[in-house]
């Protein structure tokens, strides 16, 4: 058989067993399997176990279970809204300040706990309440906390960067560092869009309230005494420093990604239980087991992913694929173009994981073929893999938002979101028009 | 999941005696095996944390350098990957595309899931069996890593081909359960 059609079998017989409904990870293994038993030699199967666990047993895969659990440490405590209740008292008196306040929290948050779905049930479960209270529009509030949590896989410790450098063979410190320049760019939008909403819903409040003396609580002033104002921050502290700390023991060269993970799951593990009492076994179990139930499950997705596209280069179907796509030369942009419509429609059934990991020894060759530089991309498809979290059909944002405040209507959800989704299109124009947004940071820190 | 309606119309065979009283006690011994696993999972997920702050303390402040450490997590977090993935399975834990699925009939997903955990329990028995012959391979040959602490690697092996051992027999118990369902077992 040609290569050609073996690669089409292999795609195909894919998405039959994943659409079937297999397990993700069971569903990549036994692909790869049956392909070993019938094209590869006689005997390569033999090593399937060994093949998985000499993959999986990298150091830098493994620090994602730590990584989750300081994630999940912090995501389970009442860190999130004493963060948030901190930033708000503080910010509060600036027009649309409270808007501002929870893309701020958010970007905080995501980048302690390093997951997106726990920073927006963390943040929203109390920005979304008081946002709502002050008089922001349902879809308003959601939107913020929904596109706010995305930056939890820009962000560094980014699970999906991890993989990212895993697969694309790129140093893992200087993509986290080339995520910190386009996440800020992506904070600042988000701030801006706030600020700029919360002017317009302020002026349709005020002309309403003129025009026919309804009342709106976004007309109505507050104050908060310094005392007030000074009260969280002992709470808040704590969480801010180890963010710090982590980040001075990963960029000093003090300790490797994985020790960094180690120690930040510690350091979590102890600020719980010193600052919000989170010790007793009974305490830690539900941390521990949502921790291992996550862990995991992408664990087993990472193994059987890097057996799947272990096959696949060695059938020479992802060397035949890459050179197909080298050889429509196709103008860089529009290469570009279609690479991320691709991972945008993967975005609606997998999980970013199996994305990077299946798809890497395919699209990376031609990208570095054109010229783009593969830290750069890294960002990019993860802004892009943002997007797929907060827009339909899977949008897993979506419902932790409809989780935590249910009677928001999902089409407010929805419609409230959509503006941020465009905004983090503009955020990749932005970043092909001046990639330096990202490199910049990377390159004078570790040198080019 | 059996629904009223369809009960009445189709009432799934009894299972077999011979089926019915050893599936409900694996059940039992399984549940206890994947709670007792959990537990001593989520403490090598905590041990491997603390492993790891030790080596940037010994490092840094004590000058002494580190060879285990790396490879002492490694064991620790692959031990506790493999151990605990029967418990995800009991859980249904492990994600699957669902876009299909879910406008399957419900007579239609039964059937489907059946065959699908029945897919699965092939690919992970097999799994399983390989890691137990590399299991057996390293033991008689006397593998070690390639470091300088160079741990003998039966002990990850063992706990993969362990792992992947209750992860089968979970599955098994799954597939057992969806031919006869819990009200067919009485």
């Amino acid at each position: 058989m040609s290569v050609l059609s073996i690669g089409l079998l292999y795609g195909a017989s894919t998405l039959v067993v994943m659409f079937a409904g297999m397990p993700i990870a069971f569903a990549l293994g036994a692909v790869a399997t049956l392909f070993m038993l019938f094209f590869m030699p006689a005997g390569s199967v033999d090593t399937i176990s060994q093949n998985v666990y000499e993959e999986m047993a990298s150091i830098t895969l493994l620090s994602i279970p730590l990584f989750i659990l300081k994630g999940s440490a912090i995501g389970r405590s009442r860190a999130g809204q004493d963060l948030y209740s901190a930033i708000h008292v503080w910010m509060y008196r600036i027009p649309g300040g409270l808007g501002i306040a929870n893309v701020f929290a958010c970007a905080l948050f995501a980048a302690m706990a390093g997951s997106s779905p726990a920073t927006c049930s963390a943040i929203g479960s109390a920005g979304i309440p008081e946002m709502r209270k002050r008089g922001y529009s349902p879809g308003f509030a959601s939107g913020i906390i929904a596109a706010g949590g995305t930056l939890g896989i820009l962000l560094p410790p980014s699970i999906t960067m991890i993989l990212y450098a895993v697969a694309a063979e790129q140093s893992l410190g200087r993509l986290f560092l080339a995520a910190i320049g386009p996440a800020l760019l992506l904070v600042t939008l988000f701030a801006g869009y706030a600020a700029w909403r919360y002017r317009r819903e302020y002026r349709d409040a005020l002309a309403l309230h003129q025009k026919s003396g309804t009342h709106s609580e976004l007309l109505s002033k507050s104050t908060l005494t310094l005392r007030e104002k000074l009260q969280l921050l002992p709470r808040v502290l704590p969480f801010v420093i180890l963010l710090t700390g982590v980040m001075i023991a990963l960029y000093g060269g003090y300790a490797t990604p994985s020790e960094t993970a180690g120690l930040g799951a510690v350091l979590a593990l102890a600020l719980i239980a010193s600052i919000y009492s989170v010790w007793k076994p009974r305490d830690l179990a539900p941390i521990l087991t949502s921790t291992l139930r996550e862990s995991t499950m992408l664990m087993f997705i990472i193994g059987m992913s890097l057996l799947y596209s272990y096959v696949m280069s060695y059938l020479h179907i992802s060397q035949s694929s890459a050179q197909a796509i080298v050889e429509l030369e196709l103008s860089r942009w529009v290469l570009l173009a279609a690479i991320l419509l691709m991972v945008v429609v993967l975005g609606f059934f997998l999980p970013p994981v199996s994305i990077i990991l299946m798809t890497a020894p395919i699209i990376l060759p031609p990208l570095k073929a054109a010229g783009f530089d593969l830290i750069w991309f890294g960002v990019v498809m993860t802004i892009v893999m943002e997007m797929g979290l907060i827009h339909p059909p899977v949008g897993l944002n979506i419902f932790v938002i409809k989780s935590i405040a249910p009677d928001i209507p999902l089409g407010d959800v929805i419609w409230g979101v959509m503006p941020f989704v465009v905004l983090m299109m503009i955020s990749i124009v932005l970043l092909c028009v001046f990639p330096g947004i990202a490199t910049w940071f990377s390159d004078a820190i570790m040198g080019t | 999941m059996v629904h009223g309606l369809e009960r009445i119309e189709t009432e799934p065979a009894a299972a077999p005696a011979a089926v019915a009283a050893p599936a409900a006690a694996a059940e039992h011994i399984l549940a206890a095996i994947n709670a007792l696993v959990v537990k001593l999972s989520s403490v090598a997920l905590v041990a491997a944390g603390f492993v790891l702050t030790y080596s940037v303390i010994v490092r840094y402040f004590l000058k002494i350098s580190t060879d285990w450490q790396d490879e002492m997590s490694v064991f620790l977090i692959v031990g506790a990957v493999f151990m605990s993935a029967a418990a995800i399975q009991a859980v249904r834990g492990h994600v699957a595309v669902e876009a299909i699925t879910e406008l399957l009939p419900p007579r239609a997903n039964m059937v489907r899931q059946i065959l699908v955990d029945a897919a699965s329990l092939a690919f992970c028995a097999y799994f399983a069996w390989k890691s137990w012959l590399l299991l057996m391979e390293a033991w008689t040959e006397g593998f070690h890593s390639g470091s300088t602490w160079g741990p003998p690697l039966w002990i990850p092996y063992s706990l993969m081909a362990v792992g992947m051992t209750l992860l089968s027999l979970q599955i098994l118990l799954q597939v057992v359960r969806g031919l006869w369902p819990r009200g067919a077992m009485r």
